[in-house]
């Protein structure tokens, strides 16, 4: 339990970390994405924009030109962040360690299993087009790479599910019917149900059409209703009937967040 | 010269005026007063002389008008006892701006009997209005322009205590000071006593009248002044521009003691404070304990370079109204702030916690905290507390707590 005195930082230009979707305007928030997003820092974070925003907005020129310097004398790019969080004053010793060691039991996964690890946490993150390109670079290894066939088939499934969550149901259809034909998963059949019934014009072979029985149908459908009573309670709903009760002034400028929010989600969300 | 330095000392029967490193000076009567038939402004005797001729109408007792939020009727208009003090104090410090070929104030120091938040608000508008900037314009308290006054005289006036008896029209008051020399800094230690004995100063014009206030004046000094040691002792005020009233006060003051008479005291004491805001140096480095300045220091303990160290937001010897301060912290797994008030004598000190209520739940390091301090008088203390948020990554709130936090 601590007060944590900020640093003055005169910050202009706000950074934008792609891998999130989001401005940073202080060393802490810079802090904080580095040490709770390690997967989506660990390749190239560190760049040149990175370093004239070190240097210019956070008025912190002497990191900047260490960075410059071990970036030059080719330091490992594990070291670049982990000197960031030791210089900003955010994280303390013992965290950084933790940092350094997390980030090291990454470096020794094989390499699909990393790409996965980082595709999952940006779904997890909702930002599921990104999440779709990560999960097709596993595809995309030499075949040796790639792991096992139960491997592939989670990845063509995850692949699937980004694309139903980017409403591509064509190509999410695609990939989870490739996940059905490597381990013949019932839970996969049960989302190309769902697919074909969220989409009526999509095209589902006759081989799977066949394996979609009448029960799965109703089970699917009983899913479907159950989601959407779901839907009607969620929370955001419930804050919008809130705003739509207040006085004209206050709901006017609240819609204008909330729709300037959700762009940003959507963005996100298709980036 | 480039800009005058002026001291201030506004009272409500009389002003005076002197500029540092300048001899003259001006003792006005604070009353301004409106030609009845024409839109023309006077003050001091001038004012005096309209009125008694039955041109003009008078307006006295100006601060108090000020304090009061009242209003004075002259000419079948209402003028507020602002725009009146406004007038007033635009005229007077003409005197020493035609007196020195000066158009510039380059520091104005005013000094008060009593300096509240509300005539120091009044004072600062009057310089708005006068186009003088608020940077330049500064009010202190008798006590603290007698500070400077003293201290900026030879050491051996000041090496014992130091005491002051200032007879004016409204009041009678003693300020003593004691300087204590310190292991870092030198601190000034100094008070203000309204007198209950204060008179008219009318008496003095009669035999009878004059010796009631001589064994008034006698009285006070026997009490204030036994068992102590003074270096020094200074007479100011309207009622010591002549002393032949007092000759046993007299007697009993200059008794092993140096006594000066000092008309402008107050004023050349705001003057030189005025200079030594124009040092980028202090020439007086000492902690003044005195009144408008203040008596505890407020800090904070705070985590900084992984270490915990006390954050000073305003330490004891700050002129209060002066005293503004904002910090940004981050708030890591805790859900109040603490500030510590440490008063001169430190076995004396508290903890004050203001719980951060409202403050949306995030997780431990995400929640910046902008908070500001300003002071209302130089026993409260006013803290406001915003939740800044965390960026894009958690979005601020309109969460603010106000807090008045008593010294």
């Amino acid at each position: 339990m601590s007060l944590i005195l900020c640093r003055q930082e005169p910050v202009k230009h706000p950074y934008y970390f792609e891998g999130l979707g989001v401005r940073l305007y202080s060393s802490q928030e810079l802090c904080y994405v580095i040490y709770n997003n390690p997967l989506l820092v660990m390749e190239g974070f560190v760049d040149n924009a990175l370093i004239d925003f070190i240097r210019d907005d956070l008025d912190m020129a002497f990191l900047a030109l260490k960075l410059v310097k071990w970036q030059q004398s080719g330091e490992d790019g594990d070291e670049l962040l982990a000197l960031i969080l030791h210089e900003c004053d955010y994280y303390n010793g013992a965290e950084v360690s933790r940092f350094r060691q997390k980030l090291s039991s990454y470096r020794r996964m094989p390499e699909a299993e990393f790409l996965k690890e980082r595709a999952d946490y940006l779904f997890s993150r909702k930002q599921y087009g990104k999440s779709a390109a990560e999960y097709q670079k596993i595809l995309d290894l030499p075949k040796g790479s790639r792991g096992s066939e139960v491997f592939q088939a989670k990845i063509y499934n995850n692949l699937g599910a980004s694309y139903a969550r980017l409403f591509m149901t064509d190509k999410a259809y695609l990939a989870y019917q490739k996940s059905f034909d490597l381990v013949k998963s019932s839970e996969v059949l049960k989302r190309i149900c769902h697919l074909s019934q969220w989409n009526p014009g999509l095209v589902i072979s006759e081989r799977l059409k066949v394996l979609i029985t009448e029960e799965l149908l109703q089970e699917s459908g009983q899913d479907r209703k159950e989601a959407e009573e779901k839907a009607e309670q969620a929370d955001s709903l419930l804050e919008l009937d809130k705003l739509f009760q207040k006085d004209p002034i206050k709901r006017f400028q609240g819609a204008g967040e909330l729709v300037q929010k959700w762009k940003q989600e959507y963005r996100n969300i298709m980036s | 010269m480039d800009g005058l330095i002026i001291g201030l000392d506004l009272c409500d029967a009389y002003t005076r005026i002197c500029c540092h490193d300048r001899e003259k000076s001006w003792c006005i009567p604070t009353v301004i007063c409106r030609k009845k038939d024409e839109d023309a402004w006077y003050v001091g005797e001038e004012a005096y002389a309209y009125t008694l001729v039955g041109e003009g109408i008078i307006v006295d007792k100006l601060i108090k008008m000020v304090r009061k939020e009242g209003t004075a009727t002259l000419g079948g208009i209402k003028y507020e006892g602002l725009n009146l003090l406004t007038m007033f104090l635009k005229k007077i410090l003409k005197l020493p701006m035609e007196e020195f070929f000066c158009e510039e104030v380059k520091q104005l120091v005013v000094t008060l009997q009593k300096a509240d938040a509300k005539i120091m608000d009044a004072l600062m508008y009057c310089g708005d209005a006068l186009g003088i900037p608020r940077e330049r314009i500064h009010i202190v308290s008798h006590t603290e322009a007698f500070v400077y006054y003293v201290l900026s005289q030879k050491k051996e006036v000041w090496s014992n205590q130091v005491g002051v008896f200032d007879l004016s029209e409204d009041s009678f008051h003693y300020h003593e000071l004691k300087v204590q020399r310190g292991l870092r800094k030198m601190m000034v230690i100094a008070e203000d006593e309204a007198l209950e004995e204060s008179f008219n100063l009318d008496i003095l014009d009669t035999p009878s009248g004059g010796k009631l206030a001589d064994k008034i004046l006698s009285s006070c000094a026997d009490r204030l002044l036994q068992k102590k040691l003074f270096s020094s002792l200074f007479l100011t005020g309207k009622g010591f521009e002549r002393h032949d009233w007092a000759p046993d006060s007299m007697k009993l003051l200059c008794h092993r003691r140096k006594v000066f008479m000092e008309p402008e005291l107050f004023a050349r004491g705001a003057a030189i404070r005025g200079m030594d805001y124009l040092q980028e140096k202090s020439a007086y480095p000492f902690i003044c304990i005195c009144e408008g300045r203040l008596h505890s220091t407020v800090s904070m303990r705070v985590l900084h370079k992984e270490r915990e160290s006390q954050l000073v937001v305003a330490a004891a010897g700050d002129n209060w109204y002066e005293s503004k301060s904002s910090v940004d912290l981050i708030v890591d797994n805790q859900d109040y702030v603490e500030f510590m008030v440490t008063p001169m004598d430190p076995k004396q000190k508290r903890l004050i916690k203001i719980d951060l209520e409202g403050f949306p739940k995030r997780p431990g390091r995400t929640t910046r905290l902008g908070i500001s301090f300003g002071f209302l008088d130089e026993k409260t203390m006013a803290v406001v507390l915003k939740d800044k948020g965390f960026g894009e990554l958690f979005p601020a709130s309109d969460t603010i707590i106000r807090q008045e936090v008593m010294l």
